[in-house]
């Protein structure tokens, strides 16, 4: 189930595939949730931490908005983490 | 509760003033660091006999790599980075299997090649391991190094096992307390963060009469073109708008 906010076929796809991105670079950087939702909420993210870890595990959609904010959420926390 | 002077020797089954020992390690302890350092010495302590000198060490398990964090002495911290250094030894399989592993006799060992020649090499003859249950928190290993043949009686492993369980329990609440803490910190530094980012996206909005989501696209934009962090631009948003170079957020915590 979709909200219709998502668009056509092609949309859900490529958020689809974006989602599953985001989903295996959270598993991958193997940070707590609660680290990940206040840096992603830091930078002016609006989902709860629930919604969030739903959408890391492809439980659910958020507007792209919030995807642009959890995938920038990711890439400067990696950034920050000494590998 | 009151507990006399304990003669420092392996010779009885856990002992409440080990526990007050140890709850007390806590207390005192301004991290977890130096809480493992008092178990470490503690077990060296508790073991120790005239004739038979124990080294002890702790191993944690960071980001999946074994560190040794707390030893009793100098021995014990070359012993376990021996170990992690080679990445295999009877403290890792223990770590691995998640129970006590008892090495008496060293010499007569072939389970960890690499490991054992080196380490009788250095003097060690018998090793005991016996891992901390943390929860799945994270990993921890209480490495026993003695001098001699058997040098670990089966008292001695049912002492050292209770009071290990002690500290893990402890443990557990020292690393709940220092998540917590993490978690606080983490959040004052989102309150900061957001501040500034939400007085840059209403100056973009200003700025271009534009919705909320445009302006977060205008900023997260100029973010990833310039591989400059979002809370950054922000922050050089506002500076050239006020010339004010911080922005802090007042809040109660």
């Amino acid at each position: 189930m979709n909200p219709d906010w998502m668009g056509g076929p092609d949309q859900v796809r490529e958020a689809d595939l974006q989602r599953a991105g985001a989903a295996r670079q959270y598993r991958e950087a193997d940070l707590p949730l609660t680290k990940l939702w206040a840096y992603y909420y830091g930078i002016g993210g609006d989902v709860d931490e629930l919604s969030l870890e739903a959408y890391l595990h492809e439980a659910l959609h958020l507007p792209a908005v919030q995807v642009g904010l959890i995938v920038m959420a990711l890439a400067e926390l990696a950034r920050e983490m000494p590998a | 509760m009151s507990a006399g002077e304990e003669p420092a020797h392996g010779d009885g089954t856990g002992r409440p003033d080990t526990a007050a020992a140890l709850q007390e390690a806590v207390l005192d302890s301004k991290d977890v660091r130096a809480f493992l350092e008092e178990l470490a010495a503690l077990a060296a302590t508790r073991l120790s006999a005239p004739d038979n000198t124990v080294h002890a060490g702790v191993t944690v398990l960071r980001h999946k790599r074994p560190q040794s964090v707390a030893s009793s002495d100098a021995t014990a911290a070359a012993l376990d980075e021996l170990q992690n250094g080679i990445g295999d030894g009877p403290c890792l399989t223990a770590l691995k299997l998640k129970r006590t592993l008892l090495v008496p006799d060293l010499d007569t060992e072939t389970r960890w090649p690499g490991y054992s020649g080196i380490a009788t090499g250095e003097g060690v003859h018998s090793i005991l391991a016996i891992p901390l249950d943390l929860d799945g928190e994270a990993d921890a290993v209480l490495n026993l190094y003695s001098g001699r043949r058997n040098g670990f009686s089966s008292e001695d492993v049912d002492t050292v096992e209770a009071f290990t369980a002690q500290a893990a329990g402890s443990l557990r609440l020292v690393l709940k307390i220092a998540q917590l803490n993490e978690v606080r910190r983490d959040l004052t530094a989102a309150m900061r963060s957001r501040t500034v980012i939400d007085m840059a996206i209403g100056a973009v909005m200003a700025e271009n009469r534009c919705d909320r989501d445009t302006a977060f696209g205008i900023l997260t934009r100029a973010s990833s073109t310039r591989n400059v962090k979002l809370r950054d631009v922000a922050a050089s948003v506002i500076t050239s708008i006020s010339g004010e170079s911080h922005i802090s957020t007042y809040f109660d915590e």
